[in-house]
């Protein structure tokens, strides 16, 4: 059940990612809709994260490639939002709440120059968005979870982007965080914009996204919510490994052996 | 104390020079050292200062001058070449990056002391004072070598305030920084040369041995300080320069002695000092502040003895003597009076020959933490549906740090209660 779309905002050829020569995602081919709310889920190790760096060109790819609105992404990158998994940095940097939205601004103002007032101000009103203008000079180190979690969504929307890549937004965060995100991302989706959520929970996959990628170290499914959460391809994702899949990972590691073979 | 005068009133070029000098060596490297750190990365600025020494040592064999441009540019290749090597074995074998920051620091180093040794063996009159880089010795910066090693740092401090805010994001969120097409690997290269560099201008202030202390010491003492990464760096470069000034002042008062040792000992003393005495973040923070929840502990459990006794007795404002305050609850007697003394003294019970009772303000304050008490209890059993006999131990703890607000909360959710699990009155 592999859904493809005509004039795609992602679209995924033959994609092929390793991890120390490993292949953890296999010959990914997809393509998503304008304006949805993607869901990517998956068990643990199915290699969800995986693919959305691996998309964003954070990760280099065994094999095939990938055209975001149509380009290659280095042309698209100031239209892109990345939001990490909160665990993925330190918290006890030295830095406010306001200086990490700050950065969402970065990547526009390019090397040397300094957050101007109009930057400043989106950072403001991606903080209000997300409601944690009260905490604008708060330390990092003195948040919760949840509020973690806002910081980082407030950091994305600071960018102005069209399309947003966010790693289990949801993941232990309280449920009034979860209301919040899940209503910011709606108001996004209103606005145009494309959202992939990594998600880990299946009960609230199909009230939350309108589009959803079923991933298991290959793509299992992707179309529409209500045509992909069956009872058979949820049983295709979640059951059974594919044990000779991982064996022949292994192998490929241990064999120090190309992924693919160099062309002449 | 002479010397002390002499030194201080900088009457004397030869001290400025050389106290200029030190404060701009230790300053860049402590600023720099400040984004190391916060990458995590302060292990390896040790490897590079041990590495540096072959690079020294070379670039005199090949040059046979002790030119300070060519021994740097040496200092610099070596450095460069075991951050190289540490990337390389890690990313490349098996070897995890603490053992290969271990094998590349002693190998370079012991070829370096190789080098060292041979040199100082041939007899080469040029070679006197080559081996000031192994400890520093600041009072040498003059001339030639004060001009090209302050350039060398003022490169630095600008290169890092113009760089400020991609280190910044690099040593939060690498990844992030690569989304928004940061050119993340370039600014990596960026801040290992500065790390480099760093080290190669310390090392005449302070010897490659000590100078990763020069690098890391003076950023975690500024950490304890501050939670602001621009002050950060103000702090760590003051803390520095003070201990450049310090070191140069010992390099001239007594020219035998090595700097390095004088300098780090100074800055690791600066640290301690931070560690203890830091607020909110040092140790001595942290011991009042538990004093403090511990004297809180004592005086609330007195309180509320004092208020249970008047419930039993339905009098709360009655005598109470010291027997039958330390037969409900088994304080050791001392305890209880000292802190039954506090009490009288913040007014909140009053003193009588046979014994205590409580003011309008202690009875309040008591009756508080029995609410507060038999309200956490109800809100376990019905909300973490625990049994009744099991949540007694979690109130006692829970009773005293209970803010207004959460009071609030609890009153709503449970629906403003009458009685608590045991059936007792909630007051």
């Amino acid at each position: 059940m592999i859904l493809h779309v005509e004039h795609p905002v992602v679209e995924v050829h033959d994609l092929t990612v390793s991890y120390e020569r490993k292949p953890v995602l296999w010959g990914i081919d997809l393509t998503l809709p304008a304006g949805s709310l993607v869901g990517v889920i998956g068990p643990n190790g199915a290699g969800k994260s995986t693919l959305i760096k691996a998309i964003m060109d954070l990760l280099p790819a065994s094999s095939g490639y990938v055209r975001i609105f149509d380009e290659p992404i280095k042309q698209v990158r100031k239209r892109i939002s990345y939001v990490p998994q909160r665990e993925s940095v330190d918290w006890d940097f030295p830095a406010s709440v306001f200086d990490v939205v700050l950065m969402g601004r970065y990547g526009n103002l390019g090397l040397f120059n300094r957050p101007r007032k109009a930057d400043k101000d989106a950072a403001m009103q991606a903080l209000e968005k997300v409601g944690m203008q009260a905490f604008a000079n708060r330390q990092i180190s003195q948040l919760s979870g949840g509020q973690q979690q806002r910081v980082f969504l407030a950091r994305a929307l600071a960018q102005n982007a069209d399309i947003y890549f966010m790693d289990e937004p949801f993941a232990g965060v309280d449920i009034a965080t979860e209301t919040a995100i899940i209503e910011l991302l709606r108001t996004m989706r209103e606005q145009g914009k494309t959202v992939i959520v990594v998600h880990h929970d299946l009960q609230s996959a199909s009230q939350y996204f309108d589009w959803v990628i079923l991933l298991n170290m290959r793509l299992v499914a992707s179309g529409p919510t209500e045509q992909v959460l069956t009872q058979e391809l949820l049983e295709q994702t979640y059951g059974g490994k594919l044990t000779v899949l991982s064996k022949v990972g292994d192998l490929l590691r241990k064999q120090e052996f190309p992924v693919r073979e160099k062309r002449s | 104390m002479n010397d002390f005068v002499e030194f201080f009133s900088f009457v004397d070029a030869n001290i400025r020079y050389v106290t200029l000098g030190s404060v701009l060596l230790a300053a860049s490297s402590a600023v720099v050292g400040c984004f190391t750190l916060l990458r995590k990365r302060a292990l390896v600025g040790d490897a590079v200062a041990h590495s540096v020494l072959p690079g020294v040592c070379l670039a005199f064999i090949l040059s046979g001058t002790k030119n300070p441009l060519i021994l740097l540019v040496g200092a610099f290749v070596t450095g460069w070449l075991s951050l190289v090597s540490i990337d390389y074995i890690t990313a490349r074998s098996r070897i995890k990056e603490d053992t290969a920051i271990g094998l590349v620091l002693s190998v370079f180093f012991g070829i370096g002391i190789l080098l060292l040794t041979s040199i100082q063996h041939s007899g080469d009159a040029a070679q006197s004072g080559l081996d000031k880089f192994l400890f520093g010795k600041a009072a040498s910066l003059v001339g030639e070598d004060l001009i090209v090693f302050s350039a060398v740092a003022i490169v630095l401090l600008i290169t890092t305030i113009l760089f400020y805010k991609e280190l910044k994001l690099l040593c939060f969120d690498e990844v992030y920084a690569k989304s928004i097409g940061f050119p993340v690997r370039s600014l990596e290269l960026l801040l290992t040369t500065l790390t480099v560099f760093a080290v190669v201008v310390g090392i005449q202030a302070v010897g490659v041995v000590l100078m990763a202390a020069m690098l890391i010491t003076p950023a975690a003492a500024a950490r304890f300080w501050t939670e602001r990464l621009g002050v950060m760096l103000v702090l760590a470069a003051l803390i520095g320069a003070f201990s450049g000034i310090a070191g140069a002042f010992v390099s001239y008062t007594a020219p035998a002695m090595p700097t390095g040792p004088w300098i780090v000992l100074i800055v690791s003393m600066i640290a301690i000092i931070s560690f203890a005495l830091a607020p909110k973040r040092g140790w001595v923070a942290r011991l009042l502040r538990q004093r403090k929840n511990k004297t809180q502990i004592l005086e609330e459990n007195l309180l509320k003895l004092l208020y249970q006794l008047g419930e039993a007795h339905e009098d709360y404002f009655s005598n109470r003597n010291l027997e039958s305050i330390l037969e409900r609850r088994n304080f050791p007697k001392r305890q209880a009076l000292a802190g039954l003394a506090k009490l009288k003294r913040q007014g909140y019970i009053q003193r009588h020959p046979d014994g205590w009772s409580l003011t309008i303000e202690g009875e309040a304050r008591g009756k508080r933490v029995v609410r507060l008490h038999r309200l956490w209890e109800l809100y376990l059993t019905q909300y973490l549906q625990l049994a009744s006999d099991h949540v007694h131990e979690d109130a006692e703890t829970i009773e005293h740090i209970i803010t207004p607000e959460l009071e609030k909360r609890l009153m709503e959710e449970l629906n403003y209660p009458a009685l608590d699990p045991h059936q007792t009155r909630i007051p």
